[in-house]
């Protein structure tokens, strides 16, 4: 089988905030079409590594590379293409309608004003989502879970072939949750690349296909023949004790309790 | 009322009230009637009714109505760009620092007016933005402050200018920081009609650009727009309509504030709505201020006095009957 | 009393045929009137100005002082003020019906008002350029006034001789103006000159400097100005004048506040002037407005102030008459100056 180009093929890539050094030297692939998840812990510097590949942060020390090509070299409107970013939160300030919010994704297409087409493109995918009933709803009005359903469906209105996304369930109830993933794992299925940064790493094992960690700057997958749900492996994430329980082929965590 | 009824009645009652608005005035020989009889050669005077009509409400009628636009639509403009819905003009200093500008000019005739107000007009944004700006995040409230602060200094410079300039040319000076618009003229149309139309065309060309900007940054940059360039294009060009409004009328007050939230409760946040109507309905909002004004005879009433107290209590009414829509 | 109705109508009647006989000998004016204002702007007009609007009352009283009331068909709103009001109801019937259409002031002007007028001449303060520039955009002359002298009190009022055909009325008004100043400022004064601080209405501690007709009419008194600084409008730190002490304070139109009260609540009651009841008013704008030839009247007040010994000949009522009728005429001096009347407008 060919080899796809990888979505993401990131080198020696630095980056730091000021004085302090957030990743150190990260090289890593990220292929096509797969349900990717970043964890690790607070301030590991996940989102900045997202940010970093979404080009929202600039690139000084090191290539990131999107479909083989330099991200410095791709521009902005060509990038909303090929890449939706979604914040971790966001705050409304105006009283749009979701119709209004989804339909800002389709900028990069409609430059000045939007056309019939977009607003094809929106209605189609609210329906998708299964949110069509929110459409002329407003968006401040609504929970934090379905504004952050609108968010993504504003993303997706871009029609990218990657998405970014920054804790996307921080807000969602578990229903949400679970809709969620599995929508998320319906895209990927169908060929879009998921890179989502995730606090809860039992969510990330269920639905993932692969798995970076960060920590102290470095990001990582685990060695060889060592699987990510690995209590003694996530130990060293997380400086906490784990107990693995075997799920399907794969296994959730728990943190060791002592009774 | 259905806000769509309210929406087209703004659109088609604009042109009759400009029409109208040219009988309004203290002359009472040079009403409607008198033109009517004019056109057929009718009637004593012709002349002097063809004077006042077309050489001195024609031009006031159009500058007013094009400052009120033009400040409605800055006004909205700026906060889409701050992503701040208590900013305008006013707020943010661009009005004080273009008072500044143009009493600098007249007083020292450095700078065309017109020229001079933008330039500080544009400063005094900068200062209030630069001021309010914390690791790279610009606070609602911090935002105000320093629009306040910046404010505040540009009427301390103009009181300097009025201090150090001639008694007598004061007046002119102190009648910017009022508004006025009973000097406007032919000359002062010509003066301003171009930067007044480019700024607002200009945000008209962005309007539904702005729905993105007001979203935040990240979510700009992400869809594939430069957020810095396209705020920094929409501010220079609600600078340049403003400052030239100031130019020609002077300080009128809150009005870049109120009108859009007047306006929002109508035509809702989208901007593709919001940005022509804001433009119409504060052309004829102020247009109808003014006629009020002028229908004084020989009192003239500075625009910017009537605009707070008829925006001030309407605009107290509409926050608190409705929601205007902005969450703390 | 009624006797002087007669004499006074007929003294009138002289000073006004002066004008007119001039312009019915002159008949046709060939010869374009030329003046220059005091924006050095030339003004060309193929005929004496019959409608003017005069938007300075000070003007005006210089006109009607000319006798060219007929000639003026708008006022400063200001006439219309009530510490104005009564005065130029009794010079004008049209003022006192409220007929004389008044389409702006020193501050605003209503030029859709003004042009309704169509006047062929205005008269306006020099520095109200926008105004200027939109009336002068009709095609409408304009006289700009800017007076900082008693010289320019002259001019302006030889200009409005010339605009008016009255010229030699103005011209006789000036000469006797001239030696009214002259016969003061001859006055010998033995006792050492006095100073004066000067009052405006707006604060206690605005003044004017040396460069303004206050100055001038302070060294018309034959006393000095305690401000020495240039300005013509000053603002004065309260601590200059400690420093200064004037002998006298002289009050000019204060609107509500009785002088003396005032400066005890500006905490200026330490001053030797105050203690010493050295604090005066001038009366009402009207009687001595340093912009008009009635300067005359403020100036003698003010020597009699200063120097009561020297002036105890002087009796100002009768002065003030005498001035208002040479001014005005002798019917407007019996209207203005009823006996009784006479007596309270002399503190």
């Amino acid at each position: 089988m060919e080899r796809l180009t990888p979505a993401f093929n990131v080198e020696n890539l630095s980056f730091s905030y000021r004085e302090a050094l957030v990743l150190s030297d990260v090289q890593i692939e990220i292929a096509q079409g797969k349900l990717l998840f970043i964890l690790g812990r607070n301030g590991s510097g996940k989102s900045t590594f997202l940010r970093l590949l979404a080009g929202l942060l600039p690139c000084r020390v090191g290539v990131i590379q999107v479909f083989g090509r330099d991200l410095k070299d791709i521009p902005m409107a060509k990038r909303a293409k090929m890449f939706g970013f979604l914040n971790q939160q966001h705050q409304a300030v105006f009283p749009f309608t979701v119709e209004d919010v989804v339909l800002t994704g389709r900028a990069s297409y409609a430059g000045f004003s939007p056309k019939k087409a977009d607003f094809e493109v929106v209605r189609e995918t609210l329906e998708k989502m299964e949110i069509g009933y929110l459409r002329n709803r407003i968006y401040s009005e609504l929970s934090g879970g379905e504004q952050q359903l609108v968010m993504l469906a504003r993303v997706l209105a871009q029609q990218p072939r990657i998405l970014l996304l920054d804790e996307p369930t921080s807000q969602l109830d578990f229903h949400h949750q679970s809709y969620l993933f599995s929508l998320l794992r319906t895209f990927a299925n169908a060929g879009l690349t998921v890179v989502s940064v995730l606090h809860d790493p039992n969510l990330a094992f269920l639905f993932g296909d692969d798995f970076l960690f960060v920590k102290e700057g470095t990001i990582f997958r685990p060695p060889n023949g060592i699987e990510p749900w690995d209590a003694g492996f996530l130990n060293e994430i997380y400086p906490c004790e784990f107990q693995s329980v075997p799920f399907n082929d794969r296994a959730v965590v728990f943190p060791k309790i002592t009774l | 009322m259905k806000t769509r009824n309210v929406i087209t009645l703004i659109y088609v009652l604009a042109l009759p009230i400009i029409v109208l608005s040219l009988f309004v005035g203290p002359t009472q020989s040079a009403g409607l009637g008198a033109w009517m009889d004019a056109l057929w050669g009718r009637g004593t005077n012709t002349d002097l009714v063809f004077t006042v009509i077309y050489q001195i409400r024609l031009p006031r009628v159009l500058l007013t109505f094009l400052v009120g636009g033009a400040l409605a639509v800055s006004g909205c403009s700026i906060q889409a760009v701050f992503r701040n819905p208590l900013t305008d003009p006013y707020i943010l200093g661009l009005s004080s620092g273009a008072a500044f500008g143009a009493a600098l000019a007249l007083a020292t005739a450095w700078l065309p007016v017109q020229l001079s107000a933008f330039v500080f007009g544009l400063t005094a944004v900068g200062m209030s933005f630069f001021m309010a700006r914390k690791n790279n995040t610009v606070a609602i409230v911090s935002l105000i402050l320093s629009g306040i602060i910046v404010s505040g200094i540009f009427t301390s410079l103009l009181a300097i200018v009025q201090y150090f300039s001639d008694p007598f040319r004061l007046q002119s000076i102190v009648h910017w920081t009022m508004g006025n618009l009973h000097l406007a003229s032919a000359t002062k149309l010509k003066m301003a009609v171009f930067p007044l139309l480019l700024g607002s065309a200009t945000i008209f060309v962005y309007r539904w650009r702005m729905n993105l900007i007001a979203l935040g940054d990240d979510e700009a940059r992400s869809s594939g727009i430069h957020p810095g360039r396209d705020k920094a294009i929409l501010l220079i060009a609600a600078t340049l309509a403003s400052s030239s409004a100031v130019a020609v009328a002077g300080i009128i007050g809150l009005y870049g504030l109120i009108v859009p939230h007047i306006v929002r409760m109508f035509s809702g946040p989208d901007n593709r709505q919001a940005v022509p109507l804001n433009f119409v309905f504060g052309g004829t909002f102020l247009l109808l201020i003014d006629d009020l004004s002028r229908s004084f005879a020989g009192l003239e009433i500075p625009i910017g006095v009537f605009t707070m107290l008829l925006g001030g209590p309407v605009f107290i009414y509409l926050m608190k009957k409705n929601n205007i829509g902005w969450n703390d | 009393m009624k006797k002087i109705l007669p004499v006074g109508l007929s003294l009138l009647m002289l000073v006004l045929t002066a004008c007119v006989r001039h312009e019915s000998s002159t008949g046709k004016f060939d010869e374009p009137i030329q003046v220059v204002d005091f924006r050095g702007k030339t003004l060309r007009l193929q005929r004496p100005a019959t409608r003017i609007v005069c938007l300075i009352e000070s003007a005006m009283s210089g006109l009607y002082m000319l006798g060219a009331e007929n000639r003026v068909i708008g006022v400063s709103s200001a006439v219309y003020y009530e510490s104005a009001a009564p005065h130029y109801a009794v010079l004008d019937q049209r003022i006192k019906n409220r007929e004389l259409p008044a389409p702006g002031n020193w501050d605003f002007v209503d030029i859709e008002s003004l042009v309704a007028l169509q006047p062929d001449l205005v008269l306006i303060w020099a520095s109200q350029t926008e105004a200027i520039e939109a009336i002068e955009a009709h095609d409408i002359p304009v006289y700009g006034i800017f007076l900082k002298s008693f010289e320019d009190v002259f001019k302006e009022m030889a200009d409005f001789g010339l605009l008016t055909d009255c010229r030699p009325r103005a011209d006789s008004l000036i000469g006797f103006a001239r030696q009214e100043v002259q016969s003061l400022a001859k006055n010998h004064l033995s006792s050492p000159r006095r100073s004066v601080y000067f009052v405006w209405p707006q604060s206690v501690l605005e003044t004017s400097g040396t460069n303004s007709t206050v100055n001038e009419l302070i060294e018309l008194a034959g006393a000095k100005n305690s401000c020495a600084l240039l300005q013509e409008h000053v603002v004065v730190n309260k601590e200059m004048l400690f420093e200064w002490q004037p002998d006298l304070i002289v009050f000019w139109n204060n609107p509500s506040k009785q002088p003396v009260p005032l400066l005890i609540e500006s905490g200026l009651e330490a001053l030797k002037a105050v203690k010493n009841n050295q604090i005066y008013e001038l009366p009402p704008v009207f009687w001595c407005d340093l912009w008009t030839l009635k300067f005359i009247h403020a100036a003698r007040l003010l020597a009699k102030w200063c120097y009561p010994e020297e002036f105890s000949q002087l009796d100002l009522v009768s002065d003030q008459h005498r001035l208002i009728q040479k001014l005005y005429g002798s019917k407007a001096e019996r209207l203005l100056l009823p006996s009784e009347q006479a007596k309270k407008n002399i503190p």
